[in-house]
């Protein structure tokens, strides 16, 4: 698979959804186990609620931080949701 | 410190519809009516969530056997759990889905036995293979993530290409390709169920493929035969680290064999609560951590990767659950291994024929020889 476009839905996939009680803040569950995302990557896949279109992500990633090159946070994000995706815990 | 479970196995019940060969209950099984109510369940979900852990593993038996199942969840669900409900399907109806879905079910686990509709039935000893496959489209229509399992053994791993096609039709998040684990069931039909060494090499490679082409589509997860491994596998991640099982009566096992071991008491949770039996309880610490090791793994550099494998395994076959597993190649008595796989490496595999039959009674005649099969408790 590729990276998102600027059209897609970027969301957890079926089965994947964040924790819900104490300690299970910021961690994303999934069928066979959890991950615990922290700085950039939650702040990425906060915004991935599939009504953001990939660019809106994007758009909203850069205006947090400014001083970072634009071409740089879309391929961050682009390989960081990309790697998620192979593992099936998000889809776009 | 104390590692928390991260996980709560809950076997509701050991009734079911099919009578699988490769079966992972004990052959001693609970009756129905020494089954744990709904209200000690309930509790014991909420400790489980409490301590920290983050999954229920539904299983059984059938879990849809419980009349009780939406409530069980949705019990579940409101104490943060993440719902995983592992079924064979039987029992299922779109509106008894819908009902479990709105209760707060995660993620659905369905078996398959073969993608052939003959041979599936035949090794589960009914007729369930249609059904399977209708509810397995009806799965996709509801926000769950969906798994499908297929445990393979000597008599259809060798077209398991045509098996990984199948499940890719019916479109899962996830596939897993699970070796049969020669435990209760499955151990009793080990001549009939192990593969040749030739035939696991085969599967490997098939299963390579087939994670390329479905990659970003699907994930396999594959486990691997540990009686062909060099190292055991870390059975439950070590012994009461990660994993706490719970049998249809309440009683807390750290595996789900580790009835077997003789000379152990396994505390209930209707007695005592979960907290208590997994800090404090004999049978959680007997093999916690590394002081219980025997040589090699005592100083063994794997120790802390496979934890001396499986303690079941180590009873069943070097009849002796602390000596180390013996499908490591290490252990001193990887020899009753290596004698079973000569066996069956030395022999032709000679491959039964599916019999198609009506009734499990008559599958139970016509396969005697080949193996037995899972009965239901009283």
């Amino acid at each position: 698979m590729a990276h998102p476009e600027d059209t897609s839905l970027p969301r957890l996939a079926k089965g994947c959804r964040w924790g819900t009680v104490n300690e299970m803040e910021g961690t994303v569950l999934f069928p066979e186990g959890a991950i615990k995302v922290q700085g950039t990557g939650k702040t990425i896949l906060e915004r991935c609620d599939g009504q953001k279109t990939f660019a809106q992500v994007v758009d909203e990633l850069m205006q947090l931080y400014a001083g970072a090159p634009p071409a740089l946070i879309r391929e961050e994000a682009g390989k960081f949701l990309e790697s998620l995706q192979n593992k099936r815990i998000v889809d776009y | 410190m104390l590692p928390n479970p991260l996980a709560l196995i809950a076997e509701i019940t050991h009734r079911c519809p099919l009578h699988c060969v490769y079966c992972s209950n004990p052959l001693q099984m609970t009756s129905a009516k020494s089954e744990l109510p709904t209200e000690v369940w309930l509790r014991v979900f909420s400790e489980a969530a409490q301590m920290g852990a983050l999954h229920l593993h539904l299983t059984g038996g059938e879990p849809l056997a419980r009349t009780d199942l939406a409530q069980l969840i949705a019990g579940a669900h409101s104490a943060g759990l993440y719902t995983n409900l592992i079924t064979s399907g039987l029992g299922l109806s779109e509106e008894r889905l819908k009902q479990l879905v709105d209760a707060g079910l995660d993620h659905l686990q369905l078996s398959f036995q073969d993608s052939r509709e003959e041979e599936a039935n035949w090794i589960a000893g009914a007729k369930a293979q249609s059904h399977k496959i209708a509810l397995a489209r009806m799965v996709r229509n509801y926000n769950i993530g969906f798994t499908v399992n297929l445990v393979i053994h000597r008599q259809n791993i060798d077209h398991l290409e045509e098996m990984v096609r199948f499940i890719e039709d019916l479109g899962p998040d996830r596939m897993e390709i699970a070796n049969a684990q020669y435990y209760g069931w499955a151990l009793e039909n080990r001549a009939a169920l192990i593969p040749t060494r030739e035939q696991v090499e085969r599967a490997v490679k098939v299963v390579e493929e087939a994670e390329k082409r479905v990659a970003g589509r699907i994930r396999i997860d594959s486990v691997v035969p540990d009686y062909y491994a060099r190292y055991p596998k870390a059975c439950m991640g070590g012994w009461g680290r990660r994993l706490v099982l719970i049998d249809p009566s309440g009683k807390a096992l750290p595996c789900h064999a580790a009835g077997v071991i003789p000379g152990m008491t396994f505390e209930n949770v209707s007695e005592r609560s979960l907290a208590e039996i997994w800090n404090h309880s004999e049978a959680f610490q007997r093999f916690r951590g590394e002081s219980w090791m025997p040589e090699p793994c005592r100083s063994c550099d794997r120790r802390s990767e496979d934890f001396g494998g499986c303690r079941c395994q180590a009873l069943l076959l070097a009849g002796d659950a602390t000596a180390t597993d013996p499908a490591c190649s290490l252990a001193p008595a990887h020899g009753v291994i290596e004698e079973v796989l000569l066996q069956i490496n030395s022999e032709p595999a000679a491959l039964a024929q599916p019999a198609s039959s009506s009734s499990l009674t008559q599958l139970q005649a016509q396969n005697s020889a080949l193996w037995t099969y899972r009965v239901n408790p009283e």
